[in-house]
């Protein structure tokens, strides 16, 4: 847990500096009060300070003194966890080329396989009712504009 | 002899395309068609656009659905329409002059350029108006004149948002009248404006007919000027700055369909033509007047030009925002 | 007396028939628009809006109003089940619902929320009725000084959100304010942060980043103990104990209180009332410890909240025709297309319709509460199946929840982002509510202090000249005194024990 909070830290301290480094080419203050950069800046400056509080705080033991230490998820959640990412990332770039329903369809099934689905029959269902189903329910009875993709599917 | 076999070829292939790609437009619609709003659902532009999407659907045979993309005063949904494919199935509204300040504003940093659009057709032309509280002691716009010039960037002026048409309307009056000046505070939308003007945070509105007519009517508010070469025929007491005394203080919000560069001629004719009709319809008309907006029909060529003179308006009142010590 | 003559005018004509089915489909409607991602209340409302050209106005209205206050109880359901907020109100729900779901208590906890939900609206209604006019006035006299100052009270929130450390708790506040900042700057109109992509322009979405937060974090979370016991319970055991029936009844009131005041004022917006119900609820239990572990105040509370806002938040619409949010002015576009301007002036000239919409709101609460009931079983019932189905169902769902808000890949990329922050949070125990709160309060700080200044013309003496924001400065001081005083002495303690 306490290596887990030091990398947190640390990735907080970079996202604060990259904020704080980037509001200063924003203007600072106006002829009307703060400009478009000051609460970027301030908000930066205090979340660094913050950061680096807690940062010696955990370092130093005060802070987590109680907590667990291993934090690490199993081979096979690790994996599994992956696999989700890849599968909404894959998800995100294909649904508009491809169009909602083909690229849902090999999503549902892909991770109900990946996740340890085992019924095919159950698998195929969820697949088609979760792709073509939800398409046809949200794009002609709710109007929800869905992608249709170079296939015209 | 393979040239001209090859030459035949190609002028059978350019044939079929050409008849293949006419037959396409021809059975235009096949699909859906969606109708981009670039401001969120209620206001007045989607109001009419649902209007005219729920008439037009029935000419074309498919359904109109109106897509909202608010955000960034509209610019989230101009960038989108710009970027579409220019198929004919996904137009949208755009609202001058908004979409002109967002082009000509550089610190929008906006993608797209007035080429980007093919107007199609104008709806609506909503001219602009100046409104106070109904026990305000401005009772004219004279009053409101003096007032800021006795008195200069101490009036509190609301507008609709940065650059848009009630500010440089605003702007405008400045010019008409030297030595006024007006403290410019930018709510977002006129719901914001009612608010703060009964509130009695802010002395005046500059707004549109179309968003305050029937409280003016009803008494609830009361207009001071609207700013058309011709008075209002919702609110037929409101004198326009012409009568006033200011006759270069025009502005209104225009709201008209437009697609992405490149559409095919025959698509747009024919959105061109099916709109036209449903902007026509007697339920449209009713609706529309109902609601206090105000139709007016501008197509093809005369709708190009008016963006073009809306473009280069907007510009010198753009430029003059960015110099004026309080935006 | 004039008010009570028409009360029950509006109550026989909403009694009718035809307006009866209105408002029965219409709270069906808006439960499953709730429940629907990405369909949040206000794009629903919206799609409605033509039906409303083929009924009659009245009963337009009584359906619209039925779907509004409808959706903000379907977002619930998902908030409990599946750690997914179907709407952006329910988000706070979702830290004690969903807990309450995960030891088997999730039929309570749907149950308590429809109760404290009838409840909210009731009452508020209530109070619509009697107080309508001249509270509206008042509420008027908030103006941007009093939201800037507002917010700063809000911020004090965090403090009681901040659990394990509240250097921590306040990291994850700035961290969320300054999110906030990524879009177009209230200033000068230009984008900030947004590195040349456009769909920044709007900023970061508050849905996606939510459904990443929340859903998504929960689903790689789970896949660490996939067998979670789920007590199959009986119906009976659906029904919160006594013990939790005595803790809710004070939720309830304090929610209905707090939705209702804050529902008078415009611009508000539907979470600030229910992060403010919980963190009340937090501070003045005996047990705050439990919050965050399945406590049903901290479901009683919110929900409460959310709806008294939902009904109260219709009072400046009907009375001064001001829309206090996004969706009530998609609810006054509808009047508007039907030819009726909502105002001081309807209420006069057409009470017949105004009181039978008024009306309906008593018959839409009791409504919610008959059809939502019976359904709590039914909807526990969904996370019996494996979970495979479960989490792969809640991955759908955010998709076309992320995607379907504006039909923007970018949105899905921001909630993948947002889950794998989210995960690491959990993981590590970081608290993610300040960073909502620093997320929702952010826009409204720097717009309503900008706003203030425009005003003023520069001068910041105009929050200390006005009355009410004054009041809210001092309010807002003495509970950040009073969290110092409180926490200062366990900080001490812990350094101390440390040594």
């Amino acid at each position: 847990m306490r290596r887990g909070w030091q990398v947190g830290c640390v990735c907080l301290l970079g996202v604060f500096a990259g904020a704080l480094i980037t509001s200063l080419s924003y203007s600072l203050s106006d002829n009307l009060g703060p400009g478009p950069g000051f609460f970027p800046f301030w908000l930066s400056v205090t979340g660094l300070a913050l950061t680096g509080a807690i940062l010696v705080q955990v370092t130093s033991g005060r802070l987590l003194a109680d907590a667990p230490s291993d934090l690490w998820p199993g081979r096979q959640a690790a994996l599994q966890g992956l696999a989700v990412i890849v599968a909404l990332a894959a998800a995100a770039v294909l649904l508009e080329p491809l169009g909602f329903r083909l690229t849902l369809l090999p999503f549902v099934a892909g991770l109900l396989v990946a996740l340890g689905a085992r019924s095919w029959i159950a698998i195929a269902l969820c697949a088609v009712g979760g792709s073509f189903g939800v398409f046809h329910v949200f794009y002609y009875w709710l109007m929800v504009p869905l992608p249709i993709g170079a296939f015209g599917i | 002899m393979s040239r001209l076999v090859t030459a035949t070829f190609a002028a059978t292939l350019a044939l079929a395309a050409a008849l293949g790609g006419a037959g396409a437009q021809q059975s235009y619609p096949t699909r859906p068609i969606q109708l981009m709003v670039a401001f969120p659902a209620g206001g007045s532009t989607d109001i009419a656009a649902r209007i005219v999407a729920s008439i037009a659907e029935k000419e074309l045979g498919q359904s109109v659905v109106v897509v909202n993309k608010g955000g960034a005063g509209g610019q989230i949904g101009w960038t989108e329409l710009t970027r579409q494919r220019p198929d004919g199935y996904y137009i949208g509204f755009i609202n001058l002059p908004a979409t002109n300040t967002v082009i000509l504003d550089p610190e929008r940093k906006a993608i797209f350029t007035e080429k980007d659009f093919v107007p199609i057709i104008n709806q609506v032309l909503d001219p602009g108006l100046i409104w106070v509280r109904a026990d305000s002691p401005y009772k004219t716009v004279h009053d409101l004149i003096e007032a800021a010039k006795k008195a200069p960037n101490t009036i509190r002026t609301a507008t609709t948002g940065i650059l848009s048409d009630d500010h440089l309307a605003i702007l405008m009056t400045e010019e008409a009248a030297p030595g006024a000046l007006f403290r410019l505070v930018h709510l977002e939308g006129g719901a914001a404006q009612l608010k703060e003007i009964m509130a009695g945070n802010v002395d005046v509105a500059f707004d549109n007919v179309g968003s305050i007519a029937t409280r003016v009517k009803s008494g609830e508010v009361r207009g001071l000027a609207v700013l058309d070469e011709v008075r209002s025929k919702f609110l037929p007491d409101v004198p326009t700055m012409k009568e006033l005394g200011y006759p270069t203080v025009i502005s209104s919000s225009t709201r008209g369909i437009a697609a992405p560069k490149g559409t095919p001629e025959p698509i747009v004719k024919r959105l061109r033509e099916v709109l036209k009709k449903a902007m026509e319809h007697p339920d449209h008309v009713k609706k529309l007047e109902d609601a206090g907006i105000a139709i007016k029909i501008m197509e093809g060529e005369e709708y190009a030009r008016y963006f073009a003179d809306t473009h280069a308006k907007a510009k010198k009142y753009t430029e003059w925002a960015r110099n004026r010590p309080m935006r | 007396m004039d008010t009570l003559q028409h009360l029950t005018d509006g109550l026989v004509a909403a009694l009718g028939w035809q307006n009866l089915v209105f408002a029965l489909i219409g709270c069906v409607l808006g439960t499953l628009i709730g429940v629907l991602p990405g369909l949040g209340p206000a794009a629903g409302t919206a799609i409605l809006i033509p039906l409303t050209f083929r009924l009659d106005p009245t009963g337009g209205l009584i359906m619209l109003s039925a779907i509004y206050y409808g959706a903000m109880y379907g977002g619930t359901i998902t908030s409990v089940l599946i750690n997914v907020p179907g709407e952006a109100a329910s988000v706070v729900t979702c830290f004690d619902g969903y807990q309450m779901a995960r030891q088997g208590r999730g039929g309570t906890a749907l149950g308590i929320a429809a109760i404290g939900s009838f409840v909210g609206g009731m009452v508020a209604t209530l109070a619509l009725v009697v107080v309508a006019p001249p509270l509206a006035r008042v509420a008027l006299s908030f103006g941007p000084p009093e939201f800037f100052a507002l917010m700063l009270v809000g911020l004090g929130l965090v403090t009681s959100l901040a659990g394990r450390s509240l250097l921590a708790g306040l990291a994850m506040a700035v961290l969320g304010l300054l999110i906030a900042m990524v879009g177009i700057d209230p200033v000068r109109g230009a984008p900030r942060f947004t590195f040349g992509i456009p769909s920044l322009y709007d900023g970061l979405g508050f849905i996606p980043v939510v459904m990443g937060l929340f859903g998504v974090a929960e689903i790689l979370l789970t896949l660490e103990s996939p067998t979670r016991q789920l007590v199959a319970t009986k119906f009976t055991a659906l029904l919160p104990s006594r013990e939790e029936w005595r803790r809710s009844v004070g939720a309830i009131s304090r929610g209905t209180g707090i939705g209702f005041v804050l529902g008078l004022i415009p611009g508000i917006g539907a979470i600030i009332p229910t992060f403010t119900a919980y963190v009340v609820e937090k501070r003045l239990s005996k047990t705050p410890e439990k919050f965050g572990q399945g406590a049903i105040e901290g479901v009683a509370a919110p929900e409460t909240a959310n709806n008294a806002y939902a009904n109260a938040a219709m009072i400046p619409l009907l009375t001064l025709g001001i829309p206090s949010s996004p969706t009530i002015a998609v609810l006054m576009g509808a009047f508007i297309i039907n030819g009726l301007t909502p105002g001081p002036f309807l209420f006069q000239e057409r009470p017949d319709l105004v009181w039978t919409v008024i009306a309906s709101f008593f018959l839409g609460n009791a409504l919610l509460l008959i059809l939502n009931l019976p359904l709590v079983g039914l909807w526990a019932r969904l996370l019996h199946l494996p979970h495979q189905y479960v989490s792969v169902g809640t991955l759908l769902f955010c998709v076309l929840g992320a995607y379907s808000l504006q039909q923007n890949v970018f949105d899905i990329a921001v909630m993948i982002v947002c889950g794998i922050i989210g995960y690491g949070m959990r993981k590590i125990d970081l608290p993610i509510a300040p960073l909502v709160l620093g997320l929702i309060l952010g826009p409204f700080i720097e717009k309503s202090l900008r706003t203030s200044l425009e005003m003023s013309g520069g001068d910041f003496s105009i929050f200390f000249t006005r009355p009410l924001c004054v009041a809210l400065l001092v309010i807002g001081a003495l509970i950040l005194v009073a969290s110092a005083l409180r926490l200062a002495p366990a900080e001490v303690r812990e350094a101390r024990d440390a040594n």
